[in-house]
This record gives C-alpha cells, sequence and structure tokens, in this order.
C-alpha cells in the first residue's frame, strides 16, 4: 500500500506544501513527494529555502 | 468581554511603549485572563486585541476572512477617519502600500520584487552588504570608548544597505532618513514633522506634508529608472506592469515608500535593541564572544525581544469566529505582535533574553500570505553586521539609560549610550 501523503510547512510564514496537491504554478505535479521536490525550489510566499519547511504532525 | 478601560488605554499609549514594561505588564493580564477580548479606548472605533500566539497565526492564515486595507491598518483616532478618506480620495490609509492590500492586487504587487528578497537571489548581495558593515563598523571603532550606537550606527548601517537595494544614491540617504521617522514617529516631538508636541490633526497633516516630500522624491525616480531600467528594486517597482499596464500612481507611491521606510527602520529598531540587551548582559557577551556560531539565534531574539512593528490591523469581512469567539463582519481587529512575542505558552521565559531558543517561533515579521517580504534581507544584514562588529569588542557597557521612541506602531530605541573598549 502507497505511503500516505505528508504536509509540509514553512517555518518562517506558515506556507504549506501538500504532496497531494503538489505546487502546479512551478511546475511540481500533483502526488509529487517531497524528496523529489527540487533542492532550489523556494517557498512560493516567503522565499525561504526547501531545508526550511518541517513536515506537519497528523493528529 | 471588554478589557477594561485602564489596560485598554495603556495598549495603544504611545509614552507607555516608549517606557516598555507597563505595555508588556498589561498584555500579560490580556493573555491571561481576556485573550480575545474588545478594546475601546478613548476616541477610537473598538476593536478586538488578539493577544495571543496562535490567534494571530489563525488570522493571518486566512487573509481572505480578515482583510488589510478595507480599514485603517494601524491604530488610529476615530477623528482621524474621514479626514484620512478626504486626503486619500476615499481610503483609510494614507498610503497604498503592501501592508494595505488585499487579495490579487497584494499578490499582483507582492511578486514584484519578491523574487529579488529571496536567501537565493540575497546571496549575491552578502559580499557588498559586508563592505557597507565594515565600514560602519570602522567609523564606530574610531569614535571610541563611547558612541550612540542608535543614532551612530543602528539608524544608518541599514538605511545604506536598503537604499543600495533599492537604488538610491547615497548623498540621499539623509533625506530618506528624515522623512521616514516623521512618518512613523509623528508622535513623538523629537523625530516628527513639526519637531514639536503636536496634536492628531496637526500630526496628520505633517504626515500629509511628509507624504508629499516623498512622492515628489519618487516622481523623478519613476522618470529615472523607466528611461534607464536596473535590476533594483525601484527599477523594478517603476517598470512592473500588471495586466499590461503600470501600476498606479498611489501604488507606486505606496511601493517605494514602504521599501525606503519600512525596509530600514525596522531593522534599526531592532540592532538598537540587540545592542541595548547586549550592553545589559556580560553573560550574553561572553557568550557570543565563545561562540560565534550563536550570532543568528541572537538575530532571532533581537527581534522577538525588540518586536520593530507593534501591531496591524485587521477588519472581518464576513461572520466568523476565532478561538471559540464570535466575530462579526466588520469588526476591527488589533494583532499585537509585541503580545505574541511575550506569550507564556509558546516562550519559556518570555521576558528572558535568551539565545537558546531553538526554534525561536518568534512572530515579529507577521504569518501567512503578508509575511514581511523583506526578513530575510533584515536577517541577513543583522548577521553580518553582528559578525564584523562582535570581535572587535573586548568590553562593553551601557554609558547612560537608552531611550525608545514614543510610538505605538513601528518604533524602538533611539538612543543606546555605550561605552566599550577594543581588543
Amino acid at each position: 500500500m502507497a505511503e500516505p501523503f505528508k504536509r509540509y510547512r514553512c517555518s518562517y510564514c506558515g506556507q504549506e506544501y501538500d504532496e497531494a496537491e503538489g505546487w502546479p504554478d512551478d511546475g511540481i505535479a500533483p502526488g509529487t513527494r517531497w524528496e523529489d521536490v527540487p533542492d532550489d525550489w523556494y517557498c512560493p510566499t516567503c522565499g525561504a529555502e526547501k531545508a526550511d519547511f518541517e513536515m506537519v504532525e497528523i493528529s | 468581554m471588554q478589557i477594561p478601560a485602564n489596560l485598554a488605554q495603556t495598549i495603544v499609549d504611545s509614552r507607555a511603549y516608549a517606557a516598555g514594561d507597563p505595555v508588556d505588564e498589561a498584555f500579560r493580564t490580556i493573555r491571561a485572563e481576556m485573550p480575545l477580548a474588545v478594546a475601546e479606548p478613548e476616541g477610537m472605533e473598538p476593536f478586538w486585541v488578539v493577544s495571543r500566539h496562535a490567534d494571530i497565526m489563525t488570522v493571518e492564515k486566512q487573509p481572505e476572512i480578515f482583510h488589510n486595507g478595507d480599514k485603517s491598518t494601524f491604530l488610529t483616532l476615530k477623528e482621524m477617519d474621514p479626514m484620512m478618506r478626504f486626503i486619500t480620495g476615499g481610503e483609510p490609509n494614507l498610503i497604498r502600500s503592501l501592508v494595505s492590500l488585499d487579495g490579487q492586487e497584494h499578490k499582483d504587487l507582492r511578486a514584484v520584487v519578491f523574487p529579488s528578497v529571496t536567501p537565493k537571489a540575497l546571496r549575491g548581495l552578502e559580499e557588498e552588504i559586508r563592505k557597507i558593515a565594515k565600514s560602519f563598523v570602522a567609523e564606530m571603532l574610531a569614535k571610541a570608548p563611547e558612541c550612540d550606537f542608535a543614532t551612530d550606527v543602528a539608524f544608518l548601517y541599514p538605511l545604506r544597505v536598503i537604499m543600495t537595494v533599492l537604488g538610491v544614491p547615497q548623498e540621499d540617504e539623509p533625506f530618506m532618513l528624515k522623512l521616514t521617522q516623521e512618518l512613523f514617529s509623528s508622535a513623538d516631538p523629537e523625530l516628527n514633522r513639526d519637531r514639536k508636541e503636536v496634536n492628531p490633526a496637526e500630526a496628520l497633516d505633517g504626515l500629509r506634508r511628509t507624504m508629499e516630500d516623498l512622492e515628489a522624491y519618487f516622481g523623478v525616480v519613476t522618470e529615472k529608472f523607466r528611461a534607464n531600467p536596473t535590476e533594483q528594486v525601484n527599477s523594478l517597482i517603476a517598470n512592473a506592469k500588471v495586466n499590461g499596464e503600470y501600476l498606479n500612481r498611489r501604488q507606486l507611491m505606496g511601493y517605494y515608500i514602504i521599501a525606503a521606510t519600512a525596509g530600514h527602520d525596522t531593522t534599526s529598531n531592532t540592532t538598537a535593541g540587540a545592542m541595548w540587551a547586549l550592553a545589559e548582559r556580560p553573560h550574553l557577551f561572553e557568550q557570543l564572544q565563545a561562540d560565534p556560531s550563536k550570532v543568528n539565534a541572537f538575530v532571532e531574539e533581537s527581534i522577538r525581544w525588540v518586536v520593530p512593528v507593534k501591531h496591524f490591523m485587521r477588519s472581518a469581512t464576513q461572520d466568523t469566529e476565532v478561538a471559540g469567539q464570535k466575530i462579526k463582519a466588520g469588526d476591527w481587529m488589533m494583532l499585537s505582535y509585541q503580545s505574541a512575542n511575550r506569550d507564556e505558552t509558546v516562550f519559556d521565559d518570555p521576558f528572558e533574553y535568551r539565545i537558546d531558543r531553538e526554534p525561536n517561533r518568534q512572530i515579529a515579521f507577521g504569518y501567512g500570505a503578508h509575511v514581511c517580504l523583506g526578513q530575510h534581507l533584515a536577517r541577513m544584514e543583522m548577521r553580518i553586521l553582528w559578525e564584523e562588529l562582535l570581535p572587535h569588542l573586548k568590553t562593553l557597557e551601557l554609558a547612560g539609560t537608552p531611550q525608545r521612541t514614543i510610538s505605538n506602531f513601528v518604533c524602538g530605541p533611539k538612543h543606546v549610550p555605550i561605552r566599550f573598549t577594543l581588543n
């Protein structure tokens, strides 16, 4: 069974990246896993780097 | 629930912010006893006080529900509103800038400068900013054993950095500093337009005259950069097009003004406040000397500590709820960053200056779609200044009593006298 999609949150502005949705505006297709998001992708809201995102705990 | 009159009065009182402790004490009570309640200070429209860190994030994450620009974006007297709308042709804010915009217009305008201020883009500026830092450090060291760190360094270094990024010539810096201080310090007789105590109507008239000076200045900037475009931020603003059209006059002026004023005053306040904290805390000075890698933590904590933007206002576009409290369409809300950055549920020892907060969840830059556009530049320029300055200092202490600006909006220390010896 495929691993559930996860969400990652920018620690500077709260912008979330949802693996299920991807980020089509930046050419990142829905379903793109976090590890497959290019390392030079940056937060579309505040510009923080990929490394500044934290996984959102599923509660 | 209604916030008692004495507390409501304190959290809008410019002199209480200048004193410091009274505001922190008032918010401590508000957070504990009425964290989301209505204040009605004399002469003001009633507003919700959002005092908790989590509630501010909740509001800021919903920019479509909580608008920036439908009402005044910062605290203002009721009597000022009709005057403001008369001056602006119907708008509640004197300046139509990013902090007062909503929806698509905000997105479109933010996108003009955004690519230039990402950490990735800023890396290319590190060397130039370091050169600027070195020159201000050298000037400060030449003043040993004493200086006023606020006026000699903290006001001037971020100004030079932002003017370089914008493309403003060095000879115009004193003019820009004067107008910025007039704009943000209308209640402070030392810094306002008329350099005296003024009533609210006189303060607004002073702001209007300052705006006229800024608009005259930036009118020429538009012509210059449209004739000869560069990569500098003012050129990006001058040449930006949305749906094939240049920005209109209010958008252009608002953009230039916010970039040129908020782009350094906030960092100046934080830098001055950081030095004040350092000069009072020998253990902190020793810690940083022993481990220079702590400088990023020092910068982050100084942002939490100083909170250079004390608040922004929002208004609800529909009936809604925050933290179980019913908010009605049209309600005005104060997001107190000053309070959120002292929130006991987020920060251990919130009234202590500590560089071991990991992570430091300070929220002084705001959150969500309106998070400060220049936050990464601000962090970077402060880090570079301390990296350049600290290795030169052997001892450091206050040489008098620091003073804060009299203001309840964008403010911080205006005088930080220090005594120091050199390595």
